[in-house]
């Protein structure tokens, strides 16, 4: 399976489903592709502005893994909104084990 | 009331300015370039969207009207506002000495909008990230531990010195020159070519300026293309090597112009602008004892020092006023603004807009949204080097701190002298007195 199905709910609370998110890309790539609300990634998918910040559904928490000290640090710049299952998404490298993946966009900071 | 406001008051703000009709004010003014805050908390509240006739630009004043254009680069133009604004009235005498005696004009190519912004922007992106710069932080560290403990010796017994000149400036060379690897270089030299190319887009240049200035730059620019044949014959594991060998994603080379805008960029974007951060640590440290002794207090705390760093970078953000240009008829915050016009946004009044931040002229590192301040900008110019600039100014914070205590200003707090440029809020000398812990 090179493609896999993952599930944004953005700010506004409206789902996408992206049925064919590339195995291989980061999930800030696959939201920016499609369009989805409130992921903007302004750099560039460098784990430095805190613009693609998602929530991972609970039950996801152990497939996609908590975020390293760098993820950590960037996280606490948008301290207001963050939460236990914060991520930045583009630190996430999407495999076959996220088929069915779920998350919510943080509200913008901005 | 902090020290700031104390020293606001002092120099007749904002009481005074309260009086004076916008019309009749100017971020010309030196003295409002200087002490902005009263004039940015009066363009807020009376017109937020403001032609300034005097240099002829709309300033951009509240932090909601700021993100919302930032985030509109196809209707306010980078590239446009940014020619419009460099060598502002000698653009083609400035740009004839460079093609003869400087190498040849080189247009800033990150300066520009979509799509080449992004072929640009994507190739330069992975160089900063956040985990890049994490395996700088060592040697960067042991850097700016030296240069705290040469600052603390020269201050021994109360002598006054310099914390731009002999802990801000030479840091952000030095971090500079490791990343380009440049083991020879002139401090002195690059501070100077630096500040060349800052004020081309400070409006504050005369002709006579303008000439020297531009001949510095022809300087900088001999020196880049002798280093960019060096890597081409001989690569290194550096930046230069990386961007004279590098591939933009649709296979094809930067060109050589483009190769030296960009290790141009790189040599002055992150020097002028983290100096200044550098020393308004200084100035908040020897103004608001208070803060330098909570950092201390915290200085092993990695999360507390993040903090301390954003709320630094909010509450004086070094950028106050990049230019854009609008390409059609368009409106923002209320303003009409027709096409082609030339556009300021004050960063530095974003960070101050207390409908944003509350109490903004408080230094407050608990302010749940600090993480939101406009220092770097936002959107897809938001600074490529902010991971970099944040460590530099963190591990500075931390390595001084460490070193030296009771951080003083030598002369009152209102004689403090800042740079005569509408991009840059940027002390120019701060003399302190320090003692070794």
């Amino acid at each position: 399976m090179s493609e896999v199905r993952i599930t944004f709910v953005d700010c506004r609370g409206t789902e996408k489903v992206i049925e064919d998110a590339p195995v291989g890309d980061t999930m800030m790539q696959i939201a920016t592709a499609n369009g989805v609300d409130g992921i903007l990634g302004e750099c560039g998918g460098g784990c430095a502005c805190g613009t693609c910040h998602i929530y991972i559904d609970p039950e996801w928490q152990h497939v996609v893994g908590a975020p390293d000290d760098v993820e950590d640090m960037t996280l606490d710049m948008v301290f207001e909104t963050r939460k236990p299952n914060s991520r930045l998404c583009c630190q996430i490298t999407v495999s076959e084990k996220m088929d069915g993946l779920r998350v919510v966009v943080a509200p913008e900071s901005l | 009331m902090t020290t700031i406001e104390k020293n606001s008051v002092a120099s007749g703000c904002p009481f005074s300015m309260g009086e004076t009709p916008l019309s009749q004010m100017s971020l010309t003014d030196p003295l409002i370039q200087a002490r902005p805050h009263a004039f940015y908390s009066k363009l807020r509240n009376e017109d937020p969207v403001h032609y300034d006739e005097k240099l002829g630009m709309w300033l951009v004043s509240r932090y909601d009207d700021i993100v919302t254009l930032l985030r509109d680069p196809q209707t306010f133009s980078d590239k446009q506002g940014y020619e419009a604004q460099y060598a502002s009235g000698f653009f083609q005498e400035f740009k004839q000495i460079l093609e003869e005696q400087g190498g040849g004009f080189f247009p800033d190519v990150i300066k520009s909008d979509p799509p080449e912004h992004t072929r640009i922007r994507k190739l330069m992106d992975g160089a900063f990230s956040a985990h890049r710069v994490k395996m700088l932080e060592p040697v960067i560290t042991r850097i700016i531990a030296d240069l705290a403990e040469n600052m603390a010796d020269k201050g021994a017994g109360g002598k006054v010195i310099d914390g731009v000149k002999e802990f801000a400036i030479p840091l952000t060379i030095a971090v500079i020159c490791e990343q380009l690897g440049m083991n020879r270089y002139d401090g002195n030299k690059i501070s100077e070519w630096s500040a060349a190319i800052t004020a081309q887009i400070g409006r504050m240049q005369n002709r006579e300026q303008m000439v020297e200035n531009a001949l510095k730059v022809c300087e900088l620019q001999k020196f880049i293309i002798e280093q960019m044949k060096d890597r081409q014959a001989q690569p290194k594991e550096d930046m230069i090597s990386d961007l004279v060998h590098s591939h933009t994603e649709d296979g094809s080379s930067l060109t050589f112009g483009e190769a030296v805008s960009l290790v141009r960029a790189l040599i002055i974007a992150g020097n002028d602008t983290t100096a200044t951060a550098i020393a308004n640590l200084l100035f908040i440290l020897a103004t608001q004892p208070g803060v330098a002794q909570q950092l201390h207090d915290n200085v092993d705390d990695e999360r507390y020092l993040t903090r301390f760093v954003e709320e630094l970078l909010r509450y004086a953000p070094p950028v106050r006023g990049l230019a854009k240009m609008t390409t059609r008829e368009t409106e923002l915050g209320g303003t009409k603004l027709p096409k082609g016009a030339h556009m300021l946004v004050l960063y530095g009044s974003g960070n101050d807009d207390e409908s944003h931040f509350d109490c903004p002229r408080n230094f407050d590192i608990a302010r749940g949204n600090t993480g939101t301040h406009v220092a770097f900008g936002v959107g897809i110019h938001r600074c490529i080097g902010a991971s970099l600039a944040r460590m530099e100014i963190r591990v500075a914070a931390k390595e001084l701190i460490k070193r030296v205590r009771n951080i003083r200003l030598a002369i009152p707090a209102e004689e403090v002298i800042y740079q005569r440029t509408v991009a840059t809020h940027s002390i120019s000398s701060l003399p302190i007195t320090l003692e070794q812990r």
